[in-house]
């Protein structure tokens, strides 16, 4: 019986997993990259590299929405971080509705001189963000969905292996990269899948959390007789400034510096001021209202500490506590901003960074397991050159077992060449084109499409090497692609310690080494194949002991 | 703090991969007597508790825990990276990684 239950689980994990494994393979990378979404996006707008931050950089940009913006109700300016370098701002012109998103202004501004900068248009970090849970191009609700089921199936699929996998913590530690194929790729496997599992766990779980008014919206329509603005509103996740009511009477606006200066050093800690509200600009009635740069904790949203100051006197006002949450809400919330990793400093961000790529890995090794698995168990026909290798020992490979192969190559490879074709899109395509943040998407998916093309072109291992070494040379050149196209390359970069605009090409180097990494050894297989065709699987216990 | 944390904790998952038989034979090419295999399993776990507390210490409880689960992955799969390819450095990277636990706490 136990047995069977093992079994039963093996089959649940193999098929949870493959069924929608290059789905997921995709969310987890883009997801993993979305953690530096922000990097991404200012890596993408090379105007805004030039502008470097100092102290009076919010009076300057206070000074400035003065002359852009003197007649708007409202303006919010973020300041700049160590995530981003620029100044943007948003205003909302007089005679806007109050809830009306689509009619705020935004700009950005230099945060050393205070000038209008004009980025080229691009989606940045934020297309590979929404991507990673809405798709692109489909409505929003039946993309969250597709992408909700395969976070059910993931879920399923860590449990099952969980289950299916008894010996965990013995394996814990165990890679075996120079035993056969299925081996290796086993213990790769389960190497990034155990290593990670809490995050793994945490991740799906909070993801589920995240889609959970639309997965399952019955509570909230019985409890809330179908509003759900009302339950968002009451459930103090999202804490809106006041609104607008401008008086008749104009009044100079009150200096900011102080009123910062003492704000900095309340949230010393907290990275000092992050944006400020200035409600009723140059009106009687004005108040300002100062958000430190990080939440104080995870979880919290919006509904964080802030300060509200009189526009006109520069007296502080009375704001009201936030709110204690609900433990339900508050676990929920928790849950969410882990997810979402919001609160997370640069060291926390890379810890997540790295787990993702583990998640990546699982998946990926998933995928590419279920192929190798089948090969060993048909016995395959090492002897025969790589132009012949889609003929088996036994006969053809079943056209199953090739599409996956196929649909392997294209996305576990095809994928980070699609991604690093996107930034290339980023500095290639001129920067007047209109719809340009378009067509830097569009060069995303064709080249991913064109991987997914190629693979059934090419014999497997080929198919594998080339697109790897592909993806390969595109992010290992970025950084000389940046070097050409933009001021804030490595020359520039690392001599000033800006590791905002050096990670990125640090990293796009690394993964270009791992990607060429990774080609070299698909090559160098498919030649000790040929050099040693003795070299028989074992395939007998090992499979057993797998399925 | 976070830097301790993480020389810690590899220092713990070393010692706990050296209290099993394969990855001791890696190493010292030998299997470890019962005795050696239990000081190394009780010194691994003790290290991993201590671990805990620098992360703690620098992001609280709600985000240390995460954080230090973090910690665990990467000084984990350093270790399996290292084992099959150069077991030997991945064993002297646990003296080194205790002696240089101490700094990162003294300094912030």
């Amino acid at each position: 019986m136990k047995d069977g239950f093992r079994q039963s689980m093996a089959w649940l994990h193999t098929w949870s997993g493959l069924l929608l494994g290059w789905l997921l393979f995709a969310v987890f990378l883009t997801g993993t990259i979305a953690y530096f979404r922000q990097e991404v996006t200012v890596w993408m707008q090379p105007e805004l590299h030039g502008s470097v931050p100092d102290a009076g950089t919010a009076e300057r940009a206070v000074e400035r929405m003065g002359q852009l913006a003197p007649d708007a109700a409202q303006w919010t300016i973020t300041l700049p971080g160590e995530r981003t370098p620029a100044v943007s701002v948003s205003w909302r012109p007089a005679d806007a509705k109050p809830n009306d998103r689509a009619a705020l202004k935004r700009a950005t501004l230099d945060a050393g001189t205070g000038a209008l900068l004009e980025p080229r248009e691009t989606a940045g970090g934020n297309f590979l963000y929404r991507f990673h849970f809405e798709l692109y191009g489909m409505p929003r609700e039946t993309a969250r969905w597709i992408v909700g089921i395969a976070t059910m199936a993931m879920l399923v699929a860590i449990v099952s292996g969980i289950i299916t996998h008894r010996r965990i913590f013995k394996d814990i530690f165990t890679f075996r990269p120079e035993k056969s194929a299925l081996r290796s790729w086993m213990d790769g496997h389960v190497a990034a899948a155990v290593l990670a599992l809490p995050f793994h766990l945490m991740i799906t779980y909070s993801g589920l959390l995240l889609f959970m008014t639309m997965l399952m919206p019955w509570a909230v329509d019985l409890a809330y007789d179908g509003n759900r603005q009302a339950y968002f509103a009451e459930s103090g996740f999202r804490r809106a400034p006041p609104t607008p009511r401008p008086a008749p009477q104009a009044a100079p606006l009150t200096p900011v510096a102080p009123l910062l200066a003492g704000a900095d050093r309340r949230w010393a800690d907290r990275g000092g001021v992050g944006s400020l509200t200035v409600t009723n600009p140059g009106r009687a009635n004005a108040t300002i209202e100062l958000r430190p740069a990080e939440s104080d904790s995870i979880g919290r949203g919006a509904a964080t500490e802030r300060l509200m100051f009189d526009g006109v006197t520069g007296r502080a006002l009375e704001v009201p506590p936030a709110d204690p949450q609900p433990a339900a809400m508050a676990t929920g919330n928790y849950l969410m901003g882990l997810h979402l990793a919001r609160f997370a400093g640069p060291g926390m961000r890379w810890l997540f960074f790295v787990s993702g790529v583990a998640g990546t890995v699982m998946v990926g090794s998933g995928l590419i397991l279920w192929v190798v698995k089948r090969r060993s168990q048909r016995g395959r026909a090492d002897t025969r050159a790589d132009a012949r290798a889609d003929t088996w020992a036994d006969g053809p490979e079943p056209f199953g077992h090739r599409l996956a192969d196929r649909l392997n190559i294209g996305v576990v490879a095809g994928l980070p060449l699609a991604v690093a074709a996107y930034f290339w899109a980023n500095r290639l395509l001129p920067t007047g084109l209109g719809e340009r943040a378009g067509w830097e998407i569009g060069v995303f998916f064709l080249a991913w499409a064109a991987a997914l093309l190629h693979a059934p072109l090419r014999p497997s291992r080929r198919g594998w090497a080339e697109q790897l070494w592909a993806g390969a040379a595109l992010f290992a050149l970025l950084p000389v692609l940046n070097l050409a196209t933009a001021a804030g390359h490595l020359g520039n970069s690392l001599p000033a310690g800006n590791w905002l605009l050096a990670g990125f090409d640090l990293t796009a180097l690394a993964v270009g080494l791992l990607l060429g990494f990774a080609a070299r050894k698909v090559g160098r297989n498919a030649v000790a194949r040929k050099a040693a065709p003795a070299s028989a699987l074992p395939a007998g216990a090992v499979v057993e002991e797998l399925t | 703090m976070i830097l301790s944390s993480l020389c810690v904790a590899y220092a713990g998952l070393l010692a706990l991969a050296l209290a099993m038989d394969r990855h001791h034979e890696q190493v010292f090419a030998r299997r470890p007597s019962a005795r050696t295999s239990r000081l190394l399993g009780w010194a691994g776990w003790l290290a991993l508790a201590l671990s805990l507390p620098p992360a703690v210490m620098a992001w609280g409880w709600a985000i240390g825990i995460p954080a230090w689960l973090g910690l665990l992955t990467v000084a984990a799969a350093a270790l399996v990276l290292l084992f099959p390819h150069a077991p030997r450095i991945a064993l002297r990277l646990g003296p080194a990684a205790l002696l240089c636990a101490p700094f990162p706490a003294l300094l912030g």
